[in-house]
């Protein structure tokens, strides 16, 4: 392909709750932070549009906010746009951003990302955020994400028999992880010991069969990242991190329809046929209520677009977008890190701890580092840059969780319950 | 208002005091606090500065139509269960949709079809915190129930049954409250059979867990809403 799409910056600003600084100062921090580390960078000159990412109005009670920032940060009169798509808003954003750029108008475009949720109290913004679900059916008989990503969980304990300590598994390895990472709102908030699994029984329970260590924090944070086409990426640095790949998924809005969904009946033959006999097959046996199909078809797209047929092999780290401890076992077998059934060994084999062979979340992601919904993903993507380009140890002032010599990561993001995913593949220049 | 029909069939007409509760609140600062707090964009580069945090409140009254499915929550203020059956391919929706999306039925309009009040629980949470409006009637669960017949579906709460004696495949009725307000509320599920304890998914080790955190949720509802608590899992 031509014209190649790098990444060149990028700054996070840390994920907490409470921040007190507004949005638009959270903002700043991270592109000061890129502007820190890139004296190469020719502020705001170089900057030929920006994407901004940021998921709910309700929870700052402002429209627009974008506005707010886009001036705030001093760049306008340029192009700017917001994107907004719940869980997938930041990974929508920076794919978005790779699209600009491959369509030749722009050649270096900025995504910003942040959300502050400290504003509301917890079942508010849990309230808030089931506005992401269907308000005629599964908001009104008391459901919420952590709810509807638990039945989920359910049916895929009950079809393939991972148990809730594989699930805090999980929750440990995330949860130590963030501990050495400075951005890091578990560090924050509980220090730098590590926990067990012990430690993971003994949180509160939210939904069956999640407890608190087994979900997203709410959290307050900003992150930006700057792409570049081949052309200018130069100018900005000689160790650029290369896109390779991307891809774009969907599945129902309701997790509920997914049983016998037609758009998924006979596209992933082999995984519908590893079906367990415990129940009456579904005419859709994957994902049905268990997988998540707009996983597969992201990666799949990205893995096609990169050159990878085996991921394990040619990826040597994952930041997976993780809510809850059971999405992150599924999302194994969607990317095809495994097959259907088996991310549970994947969990008691440590193949995707640090040591593993595909280590995953080695920023704790969603359950430990934060989850500012609209900044997630860009901190993510942020934090694989920095492990490509070998700049970890530094930023984190620790090599307790930096890679050495590592080529190839990818990012995945999606909103609702998997109702939208895209995946991208970054590689060292 | 957000809706002046030409012509009111049946109703009932809501308080009008909600029209005010509604504005309740109206951005207004109701409070202001003066505290002291971090400031850094990592943990290691934070100092201390002051912010003024105001309390802002606000409130809305939503008039919300249920447009082709509307019959779908009449039925329900009737205490009649309906799908939307596709007249091309025969499949029955519940949630119901006005317009089949199998790809060769072309977005075909539906049919309405009266349904059994039976079905199967696909799979189920047992929830042990919520959203605002929920938090008074925890524990509770939910259960995705497959009506008879249906290719989708339905979220519904599963009362009179123990937490863990649920799993997929339980034989549900559904039932109607008794006094129906035109939500997907108004229908509740309870088992058709006896739960066979060898259908369990939970461990014995699980199950004691979550007798002990039921216990902890119940203490947690009946202290923060003292008599309006109406925990929906009874042990």
């Amino acid at each position: 392909m031509s014209n190649r799409v790098a990444v060149v910056g990028g700054g996070i600003s840390r994920f907490d709750n409470p921040r007190y600084e507004l949005h638009e100062e959270m903002c700043a921090e991270a592109v000061r932070e890129m502007l820190a580390d890139n004296s190469n960078i020719d502020y705001p000159k170089d900057i030929d549009a920006v994407i901004y990412s940021y998921f709910s109005d309700h929870l700052a009670g402002q429209l627009c906010f974008h506005w707010i920032i886009h001036d705030y940060l001093g760049l306008l009169p340029k192009p700017a746009y917001r994107v907004e798509s719940g869980g997938a808003t930041p990974i929508d954003a920076l794919i978005n951003a790779f699209m600009y750029i491959k369509s030749g108008i722009f050649k270096n475009v900025l995504v910003v990302g942040w959300e502050k949720m400290s504003e509301l109290d917890t079942p508010k913004v849990n309230e808030f955020i089931a506005a992401a679900s269907d308000t005629d059916f599964d908001f009104p008989v008391g459901g919420y994400y952590t709810g509807y990503y638990a039945v989920l969980e359910t049916r895929h304990m009950y079809l393939y028999g991972e148990t809730e300590e594989d699930l805090a598994k999980i929750a440990v390895k995330n949860h130590n992880n963030a501990t050495f990472n400075p951005y890091a709102q578990w560090r924050s908030q509980h220090g730098t010991t590590f926990i067990t699994v012990d430690d993971v029984f003994k949180s509160r329970l939210i939904s069956w069969p999640y407890r608190a260590l087994n979900c997203a924090m709410i959290s307050d944070g900003a992150a930006c990242m700057l792409l570049a086409s081949e052309e200018t990426a130069k100018k900005f640095t000689d160790s650029p991190v290369w896109i390779t790949g991307v891809g774009l998924g969907t599945d129902t809005m309701r997790p509920g329809d997914r049983v016998d969904n037609p758009m998924y009946r006979g596209l992933y033959s082999e995984d519908e046929s590893i079906y367990p006999g415990v129940s009456t097959k579904t005419a859709s046996p994957y994902p049905e209520m268990a997988n998540f199909g707009s996983i597969r078809v992201s990666g799949d797209m990205a893995y096609k677009m990169a050159g990878i047929d085996n991921p394990v092999k040619q990826l040597d780290f994952a930041e997976l977008f993780n809510p809850y401890d059971g999405v992150e076992l599924a999302e194994y077998e969607d990317l095809r890190f495994c097959k259907r059934g088996e991310g549970k060994i994947l969990v008691r084999e440590g193949v995707t701890d640090w040591g593993g062979e595909l280590p995953c979340q080695l920023s704790g992601a969603h359950t430990a580092a934060g989850h500012p919904v609209g900044a997630t993903s860009i901190a993510q993507a942020m934090q694989i840059y920095w492990q490509l380009t070998e700049q970890t140890a530094n930023k984190w002032k620790t090599k307790a969780r930096a890679l050495s010599g590592a080529q190839r990561a990818l990012l995945q993001g999606h909103g609702g319950t998997g109702c939208q995913s895209g995946v991208i593949i970054f590689e060292r220049g | 208002m957000a809706y002046k029909p030409k012509k009111i069939v049946e109703s009932l007409e809501y308080n009008k005091q909600w029209d005010e509760w509604a504005r309740q609140g109206n951005w207004s600062p109701v409070g202001w606090r003066w505290i002291e707090g971090p400031k850094g964009y990592r943990l290691d580069k934070l100092s201390t500065t002051n912010y003024l945090v105001i309390q802002r409140p606000h409130a809305s009254l939503y008039h919300h139509s249920y447009g082709m499915t509307s019959k779908f929550f009449k039925g329900l203020l009737e205490k009649k269960l309906y799908g939307s059956k596709c007249p091309k391919c025969g499949s029955i929706y519940l949630p119901p949709r006005a317009h089949c999306w199998n790809a060769e039925c072309r977005l075909e309009e539906t049919e309405w079809v009266e349904l059994p009040p039976r079905g199967e629980v696909h799979t189920f949470s047992v929830m042990a915190f919520s959203a605002t409006p929920f938090l008074k009637t925890l524990p509770f669960i939910i259960a995705y129930v497959r009506v008879e017949g249906c290719c989708t579906t339905v979220p519904t709460r599963l009362l009179k049954v123990n937490p863990w004696d649920v799993y997929p495949g339980l034989k549900v009725n559904i039932n109607f409250v008794e006094h129906p307000k035109g939500d997907i509320m108004d229908i509740y599920c309870t088992p058709a059979e006896t739960p066979d304890p060898s259908k369990r998914i939970m461990s014995s080790e699980t199950v004691e867990r979550l007798k002990d955190d039921m216990r902890k949720v119940k203490e947690w509802v009946v202290r923060k809403f003292g008599s309006e608590a109406k925990p929906s899992i009874e042990i």
